[in-house]
């Protein structure tokens, strides 16, 4: 099969989607390379191959479901090896464990034990994967605010998927909550972000408003961005945040575009003004 | 032992053997490559490479649509996305009472496309011919001829040129 053709199903059918190396060369995984191959031999069309390779790519998330229903630790861990050996860790997390954790929050509610089970054990996978991550090979620093109660919260799990993806690019990534604003100097001082990350819907407007005036006080006009921070009410204008896509692989690359921009941001749409205007503009000011 | 000849049974053979062609499902282009287990056009790069019987292969352009044996179709020419207003990624795993319905002023049912259908996909029927029109429309009808093609065997559906 020649190159010129797995460019024109990329573009006909979507798949398969190639990831790119850092010289835009096309990535192709194993996995999806072998499901088309497996689906081809018996398919009498490419649009019916390429069907029978997602489904067989979506088997995957129907095991992890299952096993985490089911409360099968161990098969749960075995699913993301399984998915691991078809994919690379960003694609695993974004077609298998987010999808199958959101599937099982809409089952049985985010408020139930099974999801609880699931978070927690989704969690701790990721920050698994996040320690095996090589150490930061570019000098950038990602300053990341959680706006989210605790590690339960969907918004939290998506939080760690965008740390995984920053760390396993080479960047520097510290996580902090909102609410801690004491000695928050000190440690940016020491840590010297590049940019910030306003993650989780669940503190209010008042407080991120204030850490994040804050963070800027002591590290300068940084780029700040919400990641998963749905807006609330109307305020004032200010400087430009941006709202990263909900796709945790889709944001860390726009996060690191809008660094290595040196912090330009592109002109946001009427909905990002809306969003602007929740992070910048505190009702009072913090000494 | 008797150096006699023995009368066997033997299965009744064909009364004649239909020419089969390659060709590609999606732009109906015929197969001309060496290597016939290759499976995807070399001239479109979009169609899988299918056989059937010469009298029923579409020409290059043709609408052309490919079911399996559940009635759902699999593939779609190029020329039937023009005729049908549809893509194939759109019309895969469909039905075919989505898309067309038996026309004969005598046909009583859906049964008679779909046995013609069914009977093709086993590779029972060399070559059928039927008459449909597209669902939900009246005043447009088209002759379609109906025969086995694959691998793995399927019922190939031809459109021809003019309406009826």
């Amino acid at each position: 099969m020649s190159p010129n053709t797995l460019r024109a199903w990329e573009r006909r059918f979507g798949y398969p989607k190639p990831q790119r190396s850092p010289g835009k060369h096309r990535l192709y995984t194993h996995g999806e390379v072998a499901a088309l191959r497996d689906a081809l031999q018996e398919g009498l069309s490419i649009s019916s191959a390429i069907s029978r390779a997602r489904e067989a790519l979506r088997a995957d998330t129907h095991i992890l479901v299952g096993s985490l229903n089911s409360f099968e630790l161990d098969r749960a861990d075995a699913a993301m090896e399984a998915a691991l050996a078809l994919r690379s860790v960003e694609r695993s997390v974004e077609e298998v464990l987010l999808p199958s954790l959101v599937e099982l929050g809409e089952r049985h509610g985010y408020d139930s034990a099974p999801w609880a089970f699931a978070a927690r054990w989704a969690g701790d996978w990721l920050q698994r994967a996040q320690r095996l991550a090589p150490p930061p090979t570019r000098s950038v620093s990602v300053l990341v605010g959680n706006a989210s109660p605790d590690d339960l919260e969907i918004d939290a799990l998506y939080m760690r998927a965008l740390e995984l993806f920053l760390s396993r690019a080479g960047t520097k990534v510290l996580t902090l909550p909102i609410s801690g604003i004491s000695g928050l100097g000190d440690l940016l001082t020491a840590f010297r972000p590049d940019a910030v990350v306003v993650a989780g819907s669940h503190d209010a407007d008042d407080d991120v408003a204030r850490w994040a005036y804050r963070v800027r006080a002591v590290a300068g006009a940084l780029p700040i961005t919400l990641f998963h921070r749905s807006t609330r009410s109307e305020r004032v204008r200010t400087t430009g945040a941006r709202l990263l896509a909900d796709s945790p692989g889709e944001a860390h690359r726009e996060l690191l575009a809008v660094i290595e921009s040196g912090g330009r941001m592109d002109a946001p749409s009427p909905a990002l003004d809306l969003a602007e205007t929740h992070v910048l503009v505190p009702r009072r000011r913090v000494s | 032992m008797s150096a006699r000849g023995l009368l066997r049974v033997v299965p009744q053979q064909p009364d004649q053997y239909v020419d089969e062609v390659r060709f590609c499902g999606y732009c109906g282009h015929p197969d001309h490559a060496d290597d016939a287990s290759a499976r995807i056009c070399g001239d479109c790069g979009l169609g899988v490479i299918l056989s059937a019987p010469a009298v029923v292969a579409p020409k290059p352009g043709h609408p052309a649509i490919v079911l399996d044996h559940t009635l759902s179709v699999c593939a779609l020419s190029k020329g039937a996305e023009k005729l049908l207003g549809i893509t194939e990624p759109e019309a895969v795993n469909r039905h075919i009472s989505e898309l067309f319905v038996p026309a004969h002023a005598e046909a009583r049912s859906l049964d008679s496309l779909v046995s013609a259908v069914v009977s093709a996909a086993r590779g029972d029927v060399p070559v059928e011919r039927i008459v449909v029109r597209p669902t939900g429309e009246f005043g447009v009808r088209y002759a379609v001829r109906i025969s086995t093609c694959g691998p793995p065997r399927a019922a190939l559906l031809v459109l021809d040129d003019d309406e009826v």
